[in-house]
């Protein structure tokens, strides 16, 4: 990576319930570094540990070891200085908050008066799409269009890392290609470094600039594979022939694991 | 729960399709008035239904002599055990008393109005108490696990025990009689808030809580913006049984307590005065059943304006 790293992840293990019968090594000894305005997806099979390693970077839960710099900060202030926006699986918008506020919530929380609050979110909602909507309530919008809202609601604290945990999961094939798109578009708007957990290869492939493939049990990354396909990135390249090929590459990397650990 | 199916409060100047939208919104205010209009009707239809079982009743007990192939009739349907219908109403409407002028139904409507105004009064201080005791126990959890053995034991020692023991101290203290009232309408008030408000506190799912985590919401702003929003809904159901319970808690309080006002304090002379007129402790149940659902229906209005905007819960 030719930019200095903004996330740096040094020996990161994670043990759930460590001491009794329930333990469970969720990541082992994670080395990770992402430079400035990468797009970088984790991806692995469930139960590798993708929600847990984003978890831990996004200072949602402590590392049992290892150490973790945000924008050369540990994750807690980082977080407390809003360096990242999180999206969830669910987008979890506040159901008594008209659009607007849902989007201006981070603001309202770090103290931004209010003119400045609903500029901001104006130019959200602008981006993602939605600006008619901004006086509807989260149960008047489809499951895309909420999603859309919690990326803009992510995004409108202007944070420096986007850490999105299967957002797009919930979504039907053809909304979910039609947000990949928009995501693209926003990530080269906002010029935002992107953690991205997914387990669908298409995604993966379609969306990083580099792919960060994981083996469970106990979690470890398998492989770290650059995505040379040109941005901007269309339905087009869903069609090129080095598209498959990458996808053929991933699927191989993440079979490999597999045979590998049935060897085992 | 109700379902709020209430469209936003979008102004109707907003662009874009705001002409349909206030097109549904008209369709929908069309709908909910249709649907009140239904409810009260059934409301209606219950209570003609109710008269008319309790008259046909008596008309039969009247045409057989209280018995029907043989077997007695629960309740004997002689006027004194079950003045008419009419004998009720028209009780209203006479005076409350030889000598005065004023009618029953005003006479009662006034006491009710006594009562109501403690049971309003406890309800506030019940349900500020209660809520403020759901906020101590969420952030400590022992306390909440030390006090709420001592809470529900609280709630089931018996009302008429406990009420003129209030009523003793608050004299002893020089405080007048309501407010003894008050007290123990608070006191059966504070227990549904708390633990309904307390199930809403923790209601948000984890989505949402970490993500107030996540944008670095401190304490308050994770109670005010989202805790307590999110109990609303949890809230007014506790609201509502402790609305029902405080003017409960009026009425039992006042027969303890030497007021001499109040709906409570009518039923009991009315009650030691059965035989000259029964007819009149019907009239002042059934005004202190209108009391409670009067209370409970203020609630109700409360709520859909707290919730309007909601969809579901
Ligand atoms: N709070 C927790 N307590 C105990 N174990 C946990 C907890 N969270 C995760 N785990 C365990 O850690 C491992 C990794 O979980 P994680 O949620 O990170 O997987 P994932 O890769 O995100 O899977 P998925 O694709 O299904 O979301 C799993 O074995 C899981 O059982
Ligand atoms: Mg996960």
């Amino acid at each position: 990576m030719p930019e200095s790293p903004i996330i740096r992840i040094d020996g990161v293990t994670k043990q759930f319930n460590p001491g009794t019968d329930r333990s469970v090594t969720a990541l082992a000894d994670i080395d990770l570094t992402i430079a400035e305005g990468e797009f970088v997806s984790l991806l692995g099979p469930s139960g590798c540990g993708k929600s847990t390693l984003l978890r831990i970077m996004a200072d949602l839960t402590p590392p049992t070891a290892g150490s973790v710099s945000l924008n050369g900060k540990s994750p807690a202030t980082a977080r407390r200085d809003r360096d990242y926006g999180m999206v969830f699986q669910q987008a979890g918008l506040f159901e008594w908050r008209s659009v607007q506020r849902n989007v201006e919530l981070p603001l309202q929380v770090a103290g931004v008066a209010k003119q400045e609050r609903r500029a901001k979110t104006a130019a959200m909602l602008d981006l993602v799409r939605l600006p008619e909507f901004a006086r509807h309530f989260p149960w008047q919008l489809s499951g895309g269009m909420q999603q859309r809202v919690a990326i803009a609601r992510a995004l409108s604290a202007d944070p420096k890392i986007l850490f999105m945990d299967e957002p797009l999961g919930a979504l039907d094939e053809m909304n979910r290609e039609h947000l990949q798109g928009e995501l693209l578009r926003i990530w080269s708007d906002t010029r935002t470094t992107v953690v991205f957990v997914t387990h669908s290869i298409t995604e993966a492939v379609f969306l990083s600039s580099r792919i960060v493939v994981m083996s469970p049990r106990p979690g470890r990354i398998a492989a770290s594979i650059d995505v040379d396909l040109p941005y901007p990135r269309t339905a087009e390249t869903r069609t090129l022939p080095a598209f498959f090929d990458k996808i053929t590459e991933v699927r191989e990397a993440l079979h490999g694991m597999t045979v590998a650990e049935d060897a085992a | 729960m109700t379902a709020m199916k209430n469209p936003p409060l979008a102004p109707t100047s907003s662009e874009g399709p705001s002409v349909t939208r206030a097109a549904g919104r008209t369709s929908a205010k069309a709908a909910a008035l249709r649907s009140r209009l239904s409810t009260g009707a059934i409301g209606a239809v219950v209570l003609v239904l109710l008269a008319a079982l309790w008259e046909g009743y008596k008309a039969l007990g009247q045409a057989t002599g209280d018995r029907l192939l043989g077997l007695r009739f629960p309740v004997a349907t002689d006027d004194l055990s079950m003045p008419g219908v009419g004998a009720i109403l028209g009780a209203l409407v006479e005076p409350a008393r030889r000598g005065t002028s004023t009618i029953l139904g005003v006479y009662l409507l006034e006491e009710a109005s006594v009562t109501l105004r403690e049971a309003a009064y406890g309800l506030v201080a019940g349900s500020l108490l209660g809520l403020a005791l759901a906020i101590v126990f969420l952030h400590l959890p022992p306390v909440s696990r030390g006090l709420m053995p001592w809470l529900v034991a609280s709630q089931t020692v018996p009302l008429v025990a406990i009420a003129p023991m209030v009523v003793i101290w608050g004299g002893k203290a020089g405080l007048p009689p309501w407010v003894a009232v008050t007290g123990i309408a608070a006191y059966l008030a504070f227990f549904p808030v708390t633990i309904n408000a307390l199930r809403g506190l923790k209601s948000p799912p984890k989505v949402q809580t970490e993500f107030m985590r996540s944008v670095a919401a401190g304490r308050r702003q994770l109670l005010f913006w989202l805790r307590l929003p999110a109990a609303l809904p949890y809230l007014f159901a506790g609201l509502r049984l402790a609305a029902t319970a405080s003017v409960v808690g009026a009425i039992v309080g006042e027969l303890s307590a030497g007021t001499g006002r109040g709906i409570g304090r009518v039923i009991l002379t009315f009650a030691y005065y059965y035989s000259n007129g029964p007819e009149k402790l019907y009239a002042a149940v059934l005004v202190a059943a209108v009391t409670g659902i009067v209370f409970v229906q203020v609630l109700n209005l409360l709520e859909r304006f707290a919730l309007r905007n909601r969809h579901t819960r």
